[in-house]
């Protein structure tokens, strides 16, 4: 009796952990965040996010990318629904010449702009 | 001592009423533990997989070094173990062993010599199966 309980919880808990894996990917799909623009002013690169997506956005890591140099830099910004943000960091140069600029989600999405 | 073994030979009596029952649930805990023992460990390797994510933040084609790097960061509820990299489905060597932790992220370096302009398709393999591939184009 004790075992059919055990077996009970354990299938049970399954279950319950693939509804868990199916809200993460849900929310993964509702997500939808841009990157408007990037220029560079006397403070630092100032970068406009938009958050087109029906949930708040957690922008976890920003990529700076040309041919020679690949460039990650951990950001931690949170960007709710519908909300157009913009943010300067002081920390990064931009590259001369055309570059790719890449801003990842906690969820596991990316943003790419190419200037 | 050898007459008591005699009749204890000699009996042909069956088992008592309260040793068949002491046996009946030996044998059904038995079997019972045995099938709670096998659940846990098959939905335990089920649970896991199903928690696996992956996301390739960037491919890195580097020039000059015969090498891709590809940022992979684990944005699933359980750690990976990258078991294989596939270029055009051809295996290939890369930093082994690839553990990443959740919410960690890491360079995944692939020895190959590319060439600029072509497209590859690279696909990485977890030790629970999990795959996750995409086109990438060489600059």
């Amino acid at each position: 009796m004790l075992s059919l309980v055990l077996i009970v919880t354990i299938v049970g808990n399954v279950i319950l952990w693939s509804y868990q894996m199916n809200q993460v990917d849900w929310e993964r799909i509702q997500e939808k965040l841009e990157i408007v623009s990037i220029q560079e002013t006397v403070l630092g690169v100032l970068i406009v996010f938009e958050n087109g997506g029906s949930i708040t956005s957690h922008v976890v890591s920003l990529w700076i990318n040309n041919s020679t140099s690949h460039q990650r830099f951990e950001i931690d910004l949170f960007i709710a629904s519908g909300e157009t943000t913009s943010k300067l960091f002081g920390n990064i140069i931009l590259p001369a010449g055309s570059y790719t600029t890449k801003a990842s989600t906690e969820r596991g999405n990316l943003a790419i702009l190419s200037a | 001592m050898k007459k008591q073994i005699k009749r204890f030979l000699k009996n042909k009596r069956a088992i008592t009423p309260v040793l068949s029952h002491l046996l009946l649930t030996v044998v059904a805990v038995s079997i019972m533990s045995l099938a709670t023992s096998a659940t846990f460990i098959i939905t335990t390797n089920l649970r896991e997989t199903m928690g696996e994510r992956l996301l390739v933040e960037d491919v890195w084609f580097e020039e000059g070094n015969n090498e891709i790097d590809i940022n992979v960061r684990n944005v699933g509820k359980v750690s990976i173990q990258v078991a294989a990299v596939y270029v055009n489905n051809i295996g290939q060597l890369f930093n082994s062993p690839f553990n990443l932790e959740i919410n960690e992220n890491d360079w995944l370096t692939v020895d190959l010599g590319w060439i600029s302009g072509e497209v590859y398709y690279i696909d990485i393999l977890t030790k629970r199966g999990t795959h996750i591939a995409s086109h990438y184009k060489a600059p």
